[in-house]
Formats: structure tokens, C-alpha cells, sequence
């Protein structure tokens, strides 16, 4: 059968909630393909022989492969490919940035958009989730322990690599459940927690154990899971760590949030349901200073609780929003008015301690600095109030020191982030692996399962050679 | 799951809770501090540890009624579970090398400036206790204090147990009297932490102080606990919770903790509509 190549050379559009209505629910906001819209799409792709779409993915995916097999309507043989190389499809599907991976490499976007690698991937990954009820094996035990550091996307692709292999895993998560910035961070109308805790089950199936509240560096220490708990390896995958504040008066007001506080009421402490309880501020007019993926979240969200402003503040222009495209366009479309090129200097209070406006300077961009992009100096005279009753900092986050400050000999940079041999995620210490945010600082999901599978291929290599 | 040993009432608005933990037992130290959750669905609580069994692998708390979450864990029984308990979390006091010392406990702040005053009896430091609470009603660890203090200093809003004034004055008179302290380590509502700094700033002695800042993770990750120590911002469950007193913005601790009184008062009323009483 020949195969037909769709030229169409726009990507078959994603069904979405309407902006206006999603913008006040926590439901997910793409719903996804149907089986037609999916085998039209896969079609448009070329099968290029040198797969350069497969090079930008961080976990390897034969991408041209599961996509075959969605034009051959043989969805199940496509999710057993994705599932070779990657432990959360469904997730990786929804959050990685595909436009400067897969997507970006991909020869259809030369003339065109790219093929809708992201999209197909998901449909893949959800197609399987709801028709297939198969519960993975259980490998044969290799009678090797490892123990994982973290239930977040990092922790838990290298505990599926490794429990694959036949290792005994354990992952050590600190909050009451598993997930990472998956659970706490990431909102519901953009990844839906019961795909998560179905990805997680999925780790369970297999035989990995989540252990959660343990605070390693605290109740444990990874000299102990080493040498009293019988780990031949460990891999630390803690995260990103403590948000950062800008240093400006008025920070420390009722009314100023970080990005991981709010995004934690929200979603692990589920804020946003009128039964929690746990509480959140619900502001009329809030105002999110950065331009991350992170304030793309926490606008949304605070939107959602029924603000009635909420603007992104960032010193930069819009082409410079650190955020993927389709969600500053998501949040555009949302209502989210955006103050570019602006700069918080002072918060201001009322009598009672509550913020009730941010002090800003506009600004204007200078010569390149040292990250390549234009610097932001301040326009002289340019202040002026923005009238706010939250400010929401999203400015990123220093390193969780609770790890480097109980394990001797564990190397770290002078932010504080855990130093490894680059590839491996080998530490200075034998048998410690480290990657995701804990070694790279605050970046994307995929590039932390990246890290975790490499680092579960070499301490699979590191216990064979021992 | 962990499993509720022993559950007593110390007072109408103070429970104690000894919990089944284990691991966090063979670890807890004085200052340390936990996070629990009652249920499922329950906030995530920090409480400061008010004394641990390592042999017995309990570990005990002490917590006052003030909104949903505590209301929440007082009708647990003991023979019930709570849902989470996690730690030790925190940096534990500084107490060795200690002569002689000012343990300053003011209400439900004593259950956790208790464990340090045994502590520092241990180790063999001259511990004088100052405890304070409004009123008789509401005294706890009164025998406990006695057994571990070489002198107890007990005062009351109302005059109704011990002298009647603040920990401050009994404070000033013990140093007046000449007692030269190595530190006062004080450990109760903000603003008594805060008069106790101011006056032994005056004296120049060096002070310690517990605080217990609104938390959600406890781990270093949500920042909510955040504080201004010196001028700088420190994070309570990492960097903390014990800090120099004499550096502590305790206006702006004050403020902060503030944030969710409605919440706290509504969650309260709403589960309860006889328990109006005012607390401290």
C-alpha cells in the first residue's frame, strides 16, 4: 500500500476549549485529536530516512516509526515505540517544548508548519490510556537496588529505565505525592493530574516504589541509602529549589506571592476548588513579574480564580518572553494583558499590609549582555503605578541546599547547583548521579527525563562493572 | 498512615499528639520542626516538635486550635492515623557549650520551648524557666518545666497562676538580679518574641527565637515562609526556624502572618460555632 503524504501545509488545528470560557475553568484547555484528525496528520509527515526530528528529542524517540504506524491507524504499535524511549508520553505530549525540539527540526516546517509531532504524541498516549487495559510486565529482578531522589519527571524516567532493567527502585519523594512540578507546579487546565497519577501507576505496575513525605538530607541522608539501606546507586533528581525575590521594598507585603507558592495552593493543595482547605487570595487585579512558562501559569491561574486585570510584567519585549509561543498566545487569547518592557522597583502597601499597587519603571533594551539578549536599561523618568492588589514573583528559583549540606564530598557550582560529568550525570561522588533542575537549574520537563534516562544508563553500566 | 499513640488535652485549645514515626524519631533534635496532615485532603500543618522517643520511635506534638487544619487534627483519637507526617524538618538548635541560659516560653510557644529546656538540662546547662500564659486555664508542662529548670519563673496575663505581669518583667528582674546568661532563648507569639529581643538588646545578650511563618512545603521550595533576618531574606524551614532575635523583622512577621485570618476565622466558625473563644 502506497503510502499517501498529506501536503497540507498547515498542521491540522488542536480543538480547544473557546478562550473565553476555559478562562474560567480549570479544565484542560486542548482536548486533543480525534483518530482522523491524528492519521490526516501523521500522513503529512515524510518519513525523512535521517529522522532529523528524532535528534532534537532529549529521550531519543523514533519519532518517524510511531508515527508510521498513526497513518496506519495501528495506534497501539505506536504507543509500544513511544513507550520504548520515553516514561510519560501523555505528559511530554502536553508540556515539552516541541517548536525548538522535534518540531523544530522537522523538514516539513522549512516551507510549512511542522508536523504535529507534540499532538500526535499525545493522541497516541491518551488512545492507549483509555483502550488498553493491559498491565505492564514486571521485569525480572536483577537483585540490584537503586533509590531515586525525587518524584519528579526526571526521578521518575530513570526509575521506569532502571525498573525496566530489572532493578529494585525506590523513589524518596518530599511532598505527600508523587509527581514533582508535575503535581505542584504544572496546572490542571494544562496537564490533567489523573494523567499523571496514571503514568505513575503505570511506574507502580512495574514495581517501582514511592515512598513519599521523606525529605532526603533530612530524615535520610544518601550516605545512609547507600551504606544502611543497601542502594548500590543514587540518583538525585530534587528539583529546582527556593524562589527568588527581586530584593525591591515592599516584597514581604500580604499580597505578594512566588510563582511556587501560588502554583502549589493551586494545584497539590487544589486551592482553586471551593471545598479546599487550603486558602488563596482571590485578587481583582494581580500582577505576574516574569516571563517564563511559570508567570504564563500563574496569570492563567489567577485568572481563572476571577481576577479581573492580570498582566504579565516583564523587562523585556515580547520576543524575548522566555515562555513557548503557544503559551503566551494561550494567555493572550485568555486576556492576559501584557506590560513588556516594564520593571517592578517597589511594591506598595495600605495600612492594614496588603499590596495595593507596584511602583514601575518603563524600560528600553541596550547592547547584548553576556546571555546573548539585548540588556534592559531603565528610561529615564519613566515611572508610573500599576494599580494591583497580588504581585506574583516568577523570577526563578536558587537551588534547594538540604542535599549539598548533608552529603560530604558532593560537589556543587557557586549557584549552588549539583556538578556532574555532563552525559552521565555522574557526581563527585561514586555511586551519586544527579540531573533535572537540581544540576541544570529551573528548565523544561523533557530536558529533566532526558537526564534521567541518561543517568539510569550509566548507573545500569556502573553496577554491571562493579 | 502513622498511627496515633497517645492523644491528651493539655487545655480547651491545646491537644497533645504523640505519633507513631519512626524514622523521623531516630532523627529529631530540639528547634526541629514537622509537617502533618490529618486526612487526605487535609492542609499541610507545621508544628514545631515538642519531644520524640527514639527507643519507643514516637515523636510528639503539641498544637493549638486556631483554624480548619488544627480543628481537623483534634478529632482524631488516639488509635486513629494521620495521613502524612514528614520530617525532621529544619536546623535544630544550637545548644552545646550553653553555662547558663533563659528559656522564655510564652502560651503554646512552652510546648516547644520545653524540649529545649531539657535539652540544655542534659547537657548540663543552669536552665531558669520563664513561662507565661493568660490565664490558669491555660498552663501546660507546669511539672514538666519544674523538672528540668534549676529555676522556674511562673507568670500569668491575669494573676491567676504565678505573678501577674509579662515574661519580659520576670525577664528583667532575673537579669537585674544579676544572673549573667550565655543566651535567652525565647519561644512563643511574635510579639512576645519581639520584646523579649528589644529588652535584651538593651542588656546585650545574645537571643534566640522560633519562628513559625506560613508554610506549604516546608521543604525550601514555596518560599512562603520567607522572613527578613539582618536585612536579608531567609527562608524559615531551610534557614531557619530558629534565628537571632536581634535581627528579626518581627513587624513584618507579624503582618505576614495575618494573611489568612478571615480564612482561618471562617474555617473555624464554620465548624464550630461554640468555639468563639478568643486565642492567643
Amino acid at each position: 500500500m502506497a503510502k499517501q503524504i498529506n501536503m497540507d501545509p498547515h498542521k491540522c488545528p488542536m480543538p480547544s476549549q473557546e478562550p473565553l470560557v476555559r478562562n474560567h475553568n480549570f479544565e484542560e484547555v486542548a482536548l486533543g485529536y480525534t483518530p482522523e484528525m491524528a492519521v490526516s496528520e501523521a500522513r503529512r509527515c515524510l518519513s525523512c530516512p535521517k529522522k532529523p526530528c528524532q535528534s532534537g528529542c532529549p529521550v531519543g524517540i523514533d519519532i518517524p516509526g510511531f508515527i508510521a504506524r498513526v497513518a496506519q491507524e495501528d495506534f497501539e504499535g505506536a504507543y509500544q515505540i513511544l513507550a520504548a524511549s520515553s516514561a510519560l508520553p501523555a505528559v511530554c505530549g502536553r508540556v515539552c517544548p516541541q517548536e525548538t525540539q522535534c518540531e523544530g527540526k522537522c523538514v516539513r516546517g522549512v516551507k510549512g508548519e511542522s508536523v504535529g509531532i507534540g499532538r500526535l504524541e499525545r493522541f497516541v498516549a491518551d488512545w492507549h490510556r483509555e483502550h488498553s487495559h493491559e498491565t505492564p510486565v514486571r521485569p525480572q529482578p536483577n537483585g540490584h537496588k537503586v533509590a531515586i531522589v525525587g518524584a519528579g519527571p526526571s526521578g521518575l524516567t530513570a526509575a521506569g529505565e532502571l525498573a525496566k532493567l530489572g532493578y529494585g527502585v525506590t523513589i524518596y519523594e518530599a511532598l505527600h505525592l508523587a509527581g514533582g512540578v508535575l503535581v505542584y507546579g504544572i496546572p490542571e487546565f494544562r496537564l490533567p493530574k489523573s494523567i499523571v497519577q496514571q503514568e505513575i501507576d503505570g511506574l507502580k505496575a512495574m514495581g517501582v516504589d514511592i515512598e513519599t513525605n521523606m525529605v532526603i538530607g533530612k530524615v535520610l541522608t544518601v550516605d545512609e541509602l547507600l551504606e544502611e539501606e543497601g542502594f548500590e546507586a543514587v540518583y538525585i533528581a530534587s528539583g529546582a529549589g527556593l524562589p527568588r525575590f527581586m530584593g525591591i521594598p515592599g516584597e514581604s507585603l500580604k499580597g505578594v506571592y512566588s510563582a511556587n507558592e501560588y502554583l502549589t495552593r493551586i494545584n497539590l493543595m487544589k486551592a482553586y476548588r471551593p471545598d479546599s482547605k487550603t486558602p488563596i487570595l482571590h485578587s481583582r487585579k494581580v500582577a505576574v513579574v516574569g516571563g517564563g512558562n511559570v508567570a504564563m501559569d500563574a496569570a492563567r491561574c489567577a485568572k481563572r480564580l476571577g481576577a479581573e486585570e492580570v498582566y504579565i510584567v516583564y523587562r523585556r519585549g515580547m520576543e524575548e518572553l522566555p515562555a513557548r509561543k503557544e503559551e503566551v498566545e494561550h494567555a493572550q487569547e485568555e486576556g492576559i494583558i501584557f506590560k513588556t518592557l516594564t520593571n517592578p522597583v517597589e511594591v506598595l502597601g495600605d495600612e492594614d499590609g496588603r499590596v495595593r499597587g507596584m511602583v514601575c519603571v518603563e524600560m528600553e533594551l541596550g547592547e547584548p549582555d553576556d546571555s546573548g539578549r539585548r540588556r534592559p536599561v531603565v528610561k529615564p523618568g519613566s515611572e508610573f503605578t500599576l494599580e494591583v492588589d497580588t504581585m506574583i514573583m516568577s523570577i526563578g528559583t536558587s537551588p534547594n541546599p538540604l542535599i549539598r549540606s548533608t552529603t560530604p564530598g558532593l560537589d556543587t557550582n557557586r549557584h549552588g547547583c549539583i556538578i556532574t560529568n555532563g552525559e552521565d550525570g555522574l557526581t563527585s561522588r561514586e555511586g551519586v548521579y544527579a540531573g533535572g533542575d537540581a544540576v541544570t537549574g529551573a528548565a523544561t520537563v523533557i530536558l529533566a527525563m532526558g537526564a534521567g534516562k541518561q543517568a539510569a544508563a550509566a548507573i545500569d553500566r556502573y553496577i554491571r562493572n562493579k | 498512615m502513622f498511627r496515633i499513640a497517645e492523644k491528651t488535652v493539655l487545655n480547651p485549645t491545646v491537644t497533645k499528639l504523640v505519633i507513631e514515626a519512626p524514622l523521623v524519631a531516630r532523627k529529631a533534635q530540639p528547634g526541629q520542626f514537622i509537617i502533618i496532615r490529618a486526612m487526605e485532603d487535609s492542609e499541610r500543618i507545621p508544628l514545631t516538635v515538642a519531644d520524640y522517643d527514639r527507643e519507643a520511635g514516637t515523636v510528639t506534638i503539641i498544637f493549638q486550635i486556631v483554624g480548619g487544619g488544627t480543628m481537623e487534627l483534634n478529632r482524631l483519637e488516639a488509635g486513629e492515623s494521620v495521613h502524612d507526617f514528614v520530617g525532621p524538618l529544619g536546623r535544630p538548635s544550637q545548644l552545646e557549650g550553653l553555662k547558663k541560659v533563659a528559656v522564655v516560653g510564652g502560651g503554646v510557644g512552652c510546648a516547644i520551648a520545653y524540649p529545649t529546656a531539657k535539652r540544655l538540662h542534659e547537657l548540663g546547662a543552669e536552665v531558669h524557666s520563664i513561662v507565661g500564659f493568660r490565664s490558669k486555664d491555660l498552663v501546660i508542662l507546669e511539672k514538666e518545666f519544674e523538672a528540668v529548670s534549676d529555676r522556674v519563673v511562673k507568670m500569668s496575663d491575669d494573676g491567676s497562676w504565678g505573678e501577674k505581669g509579662l515574661v519580659t518583667n520576670a525577664l528583667e528582674a532575673l537579669i537585674r538580679e544579676g544572673n549573667q546568661y550565655d543566651e535567652v532563648i525565647a519561644i512563643g507569639p511574635l510579639v512576645m518574641m519581639k520584646f523579649v529581643a528589644k529588652l535584651t538588646k538593651e542588656y546585650g545578650i545574645k537571643t534566640t527565637v522560633s519562628m513559625n511563618p506560613i508554610m506549604i512545603d516546608g521543604t525550601g521550595m514555596c518560599g512562603g515562609c520567607r522572613l527578613t533576618v539582618g536585612g536579608e531574606t531567609k527562608f524559615a524551614c531551610v534557614d531557619g526556624p530558629d534565628f537571632d532575635g536581634h535581627q528579626v523583622d518581627f513587624d513584618e512577621a507579624m503582618r505576614r502572618g495575618s494573611m489568612y485570618r478571615e480564612f482561618e476565622t471562617h474555617a473555624r466558625e464554620a465548624s464550630c460555632n461554640l468555639f468563639k473563644k478568643e486565642v492567643e
